[in-house]
């Protein structure tokens, strides 16, 4: 229902401002008798408190307020709720927040925390997966058996936080046949630091009763209800507004810095800032888990996937935060791309005594897909089949059945392949490596899938020919905020999209939205806004209809006008409309809201999942070529191709720059950002010095292919776009190096120290005794009954 | 004590520390909240400014040794309000993303196109080594930067 194109060419708006510095981000909000807040935070990773003290604390200079664990009496979590906002009592990870203090100045507050007294007397601690999955480790909760289920399903048992299956089909049988080969593949990655420019940061009110939250985040409605469980007091009590977010990633996924702002506002009765330092944000970010994964597959000298089992392990850190919903993720990553004949998969969030792990774009897919694809060229290699022959065999297409039985939609992936052979053999071939470096290829495919969920819109007609669109959006650079949303509102009303004035996110102006991240923004704020936009339009033409004398549906609207078809020129302008409908109907405005389909899986395949089936699936489709050194053991990447299903591109030069960017943002995953936790339970990485991110000459232009026209329930047919660039990176890269050296690639980043180990056969096979031989061992409860 | 500062021709007294990063007095002093400080240990160049036209790191410049210095910060870089010739080229590519590394962006690359006319694509990329972007893979960066150097 639009007469223009929604896909546009179309700047964002917010350019300007950012690159005149005017852009005024959460860090740069400074407040009339503004306070300045700072967190003491635990120094070892398990202990008891014994002693916590803030009387002299409380006497220093400027200090205003102080808030500890009896302030804040709730506990948050997605599953199950075991995350207190400060340590009470038991500290469980090195950085735990301990009290906060608001003072006149920061250099006061961090005074302050400094003459807090402080006695702790140290457990022991369980720093790994493998400690934590020994027989007799100590436990992480000790109670776990006592916090309160938020969601139901998940099989738990001591430092195992969640647990969720699949099982599809007679596996055991699959293995047992005698026409097959069994590949057996064990990997290992570390944790990803999204390295957000802008830290968490947060400015907190006291206002009316109510307290006000500025903050840098992707998840307003998040903030509000997750600050009001912790404080204790109606989420209505809340009230969050967004500034420009300075970056997100899925760092910002989560509440962080929220609650203490909040609570020294109120009790210090003036507006706090708090912000967290570099170091804070190395230490304590959310990262994006470390995971072990052993896969197995039984596969015909055909080609064909009879049976595949694996096990995944992902780090919650110390509490389970995002990685119990993660474990969802397994089923649909690890278990996507391919057509499997049985298949069987555990996913277990386990707690360790370290800092919390989160959300990170394309959580748990870019290093399934790593080992997915790692493990696919394993066995090609096996069978002897070229690996982009294998692929091409075994891609998910129309009517195949994914892990957890659900049933896919067209043929996407196998004309991405093809697509993807076009663009590679148009281009130049490989150079020649005279310099003795090895070469190497690979090419690898993806699935994803877009988070739907709740969302809302209010599109406002003004009187003057603009249209103001609400919702609980946040623009955290990806652009959908600045160009997609606009684009889908200024083509149902025709018109210019620099009239669509979007309003920045307050959870008092625009009904509940599940939060930017998971590649929902364009689909479910899209769809809000465009059935929201339509309502308008319907009402408009109703009334421009008596204007024009012409019936509705033979009117267009087109330029910033609403005409008869066909005659250019002829009926009025939409404001003149909007003006008439004012003054006759009142004010015009439509509303919309938008949540998942929901698709079914096959019953009882699942257990413990939040998402069963995936609405929208997305595919990537990476092609690189490497040049390993085999002196030095550095992977330099000769050239990168992405082929991505977006269903449909509003904006493709948009979509190409959050291509290009998550690509990089991948190739530092796969070959040098890397985040190690040193026996003392700290993450060694404190800085940039230390934690390298690519810089300019480090990467490659990447060239891209949008593939449109996969079938879609987003809104125009589209999908998520900024989400899935990084999918496939760590798995392209570590296929190419593989290929170039020959070798048995099995963890991430490939530093130049891992490549030369691997090189010169000081790599011995990576070995994950914590995983028992037995898949069903690994279980906590066999899959299918209730604990 | 007692400092004077001349930022973006406007010159201003305070009172600090005169081992305060200039970063933190142009935020907190001069409310020029462009430059920011992302990183306070000069890896990331989002809190660069020009002192005395080079390309200088405020998070580790002390407030005192700017002083007698012309500061020109990204806010002093769009005269009358006009984007210069590098704003207007990452403008026109759809460069920004988050936009937090810009200001850093802008004033490196500014001071390129100044100091280095012609300035190749290898020269740009070479010129950003001390600028971190984690949005954007660069790519549209530097072909912003290739753009506005090839028109002038």
């Amino acid at each position: 229902m639009a007469d223009v194109s929604a896909t546009m060419d179309f700047r964002r708006r917010d350019a300007g401002d950012k690159l005149r510095g005017h852009t005024r981000y959460t860090v740069d909000r400074y407040l009339p008798g503004m306070l300045h807040a700072a967190v003491l935070r635990a120094n070892v990773p398990s202990g008891r408190i014994v002693r916590l003290d803030t009387a002299k604390a409380a006497r220093m200079p400027g200090v205003r307020a102080v808030v500890t664990a009896a302030d804040a009496p709730g506990t948050i979590g997605i599953g199950i709720a075991d995350h207190p906002l400060f340590a009470r009592d038991v500290i469980r990870y090195d950085g735990e927040p301990l009290a906060a203090v608001a003072a006149d100045t920061l250099a006061q507050a961090q005074a302050a925390l400094a003459a807090i007294e402080v006695e702790t007397a140290p457990e022991p601690a369980v720093l790994t997966m493998a400690e934590a999955l020994a027989p007799e480790a100590p436990l992480v909760h000790p109670d776990w058996r006592a916090y309160e289920v938020l969601f139901e399903g998940g099989a738990r048992e001591g430092n195992v936080a969640w647990e969720a299956t699949v099982v599809r089909g007679d596996v055991d049988g699959a293995f047992a046949r005698t026409d097959v080969e069994i590949i057996e593949s064990a990997f290992r990655v570390g944790r990803q630091n999204h390295i957000a420019f802008e830290p968490r940061a947060v400015v907190a009110s006291y206002e009316d009763g109510r307290f006000h939250i500025e903050t840098s985040t992707q998840v307003p409605w998040g903030i509000r209800n997750a600050t009001a469980r912790l404080l204790g007091v109606a989420a209505s009590q809340v009230r969050v507004t967004v500034p420009p977010v300075g970056g997100g990633f899925g760092l910002k996924f989560d509440l962080a810095v929220e609650p203490f702002a909040a609570l020294l506002a109120r009790a210090s009765g003036r507006p706090v800032r708090l912000v967290n330092s570099r170091e804070e944000e190395m230490l304590t970010c959310l990262f994006r888990e470390n995971a072990e994964i052993r896969i197995r597959s039984a596969v015909t000298r055909e080609g064909e996937i009879v049976g595949r089992e694996a096990v995944v392990l992902m780090d919650c850190g110390a509490y389970g935060g995002e990685q119990i919903f993660l474990t969802t993720m397994t089923a649909h990553t690890l278990g996507g791309n391919y057509r499997l004949g049985a298949v069987r998969l555990v996913s277990r969030a386990v707690y360790t005594n370290t800092a919390p792990n989160g959300a990170f774009r394309c959580c748990n897919g870019v290093y399934n897909t790593f080992a997915l694809e790692r493990h696919t060229d394993e066995i090609a290699a096996r069978i002897g089949m070229d690996p982009l022959a294998f692929r091409r065999r075994n891609v998910l297409g129309d009517g195949d059945l994914g892990a957890t039985g659900q049933v896919f939609e067209g043929d996407v992936l196998g004309p991405m392949l093809a697509r993807m052979d076009t663009l590679r053999d148009a281009a130049a071939p490989p150079r020649k490596l005279a310099d003795g470096r090895l070469f190497g290829r690979a090419t690898t495919v993806g699935t994803w899938f877009v988070f739907v969920g709740p969302s809302a819109a209010t599109v406002n007609m003004n009187a003057d020919g603009t249209a103001t669109l609400v919702t609980s959006g946040v623009e955290i650079g990806s652009g959908s905020m600045m160009q997609s949303l606009p684009q889908i509102v200024a083509s149902t009303l025709g018109i210019d999209p620099g009239n669509v004035i979007v309003r920045a996110a307050d959870t008092d102006a625009a009904g509940y939205d599940v939060g930017v991240g998971g590649g929902r923004t364009t689909v479910a704020l899209g769809a809000a806004s465009l059935s929201a936009a339509q309502e308008v339009r319907t009402k408009l033409l109703k009334v421009a209809s008596d204007m024009i004398e012409a019936a509705p549906e033979d009117l267009v609207m087109r330029q910033g006008r609403i005409e008869i078809a066909g005659a250019p020129g002829s009926g009025r302008t939409v404001a003149e409309v909007a003006t008439r409908a004012q003054a006759q109907i009142g004010p015009v405005s439509g509303t919309g809201a938008f949540t998942g389909a929901g698709v079914p899986a096959m019953p009882g395949c699942v257990a413990g999942h939040f998402i069963d089936a995936i609405d929208i699936p997305v595919f990537a489709v990476h092609d690189c070529e490497v040049a390993v050194d085999g002196e030095t053991g550095h992977v330099e990447v000769l050239s990168y191709r992405v082929v991505q299903d977006v269903g449909r591109a509003l904006n493709p030069r948009a979509i190409q720059g959050q291509i290009q960017g998550g690509v990089v943002q991948g190739l530092g995953y796969a070959l040098h950002e890397e985040v190690t936790i040193g026996t003392n339970g700290r993450v060694n990485q404190n800085g940039f010095e230390t934690y390298r991110v690519p810089l300019a000459l480090d990467v490659v232009p990447v060239e891209i292919s949008l593939y449109e026209g996969a079938p879609s329930i987003g809104p125009l047919g589209t999908k998520g776009a900024g989400e899935v660039p990084i999918l496939n990176v760590g798995a392209a890269i570590a296929c190419a190096v593989a290929n170039a050296t020959g070798k048995r690639v099995q963890e991430l980043p490939l530093t130049p120290p891992r490549v030369l180990e691997l090189l010169l056969d000081q790599k011995p096979d990576l070995s994950l005794s914590h995983i028992a031989e037995d898949w069903a061992d690994n279980l906590v409860r066999p899959h299918g009954t209730t604990g | 004590m007692a400092l004077s500062l001349n930022v973006n021709g406007d010159r201003r007294g305070f009172t600090a520390d005169p081992v305060t990063p200039l970063v933190d007095v142009l935020r907190e002093e001069f409310h020029l909240t462009g430059a920011k400080p992302v990183c306070r240990e000069g890896f990331c160049g989002a809190c660069m400014v020009l002192v005395d036209d080079r390309p200088t790191l405020s998070c580790l410049m002390p407030a005192a040794l700017a002083q007698g210095c012309e500061v020109r910060t990204v806010e002093g870089l769009a005269a009358n309000g006009t984007l210069n010739p590098i704003q207007q080229a990452l403008e026109a590519c759809d460069a920004v993303q988050c936009g937090m590394c810009f200001p850093g962006m802008v004033v490196t690359l500014t001071h390129l196109m100044k100091a280095t006319p012609g300035a190749t694509r290898d020269d740009v990329r070479s010129a950003l080594t001390g600028n971190i972007c984690r949005c954007t893979g660069y790519e549209s960066i530097v072909e912003a930067a290739v753009r506005a150097l090839t028109a002038t």
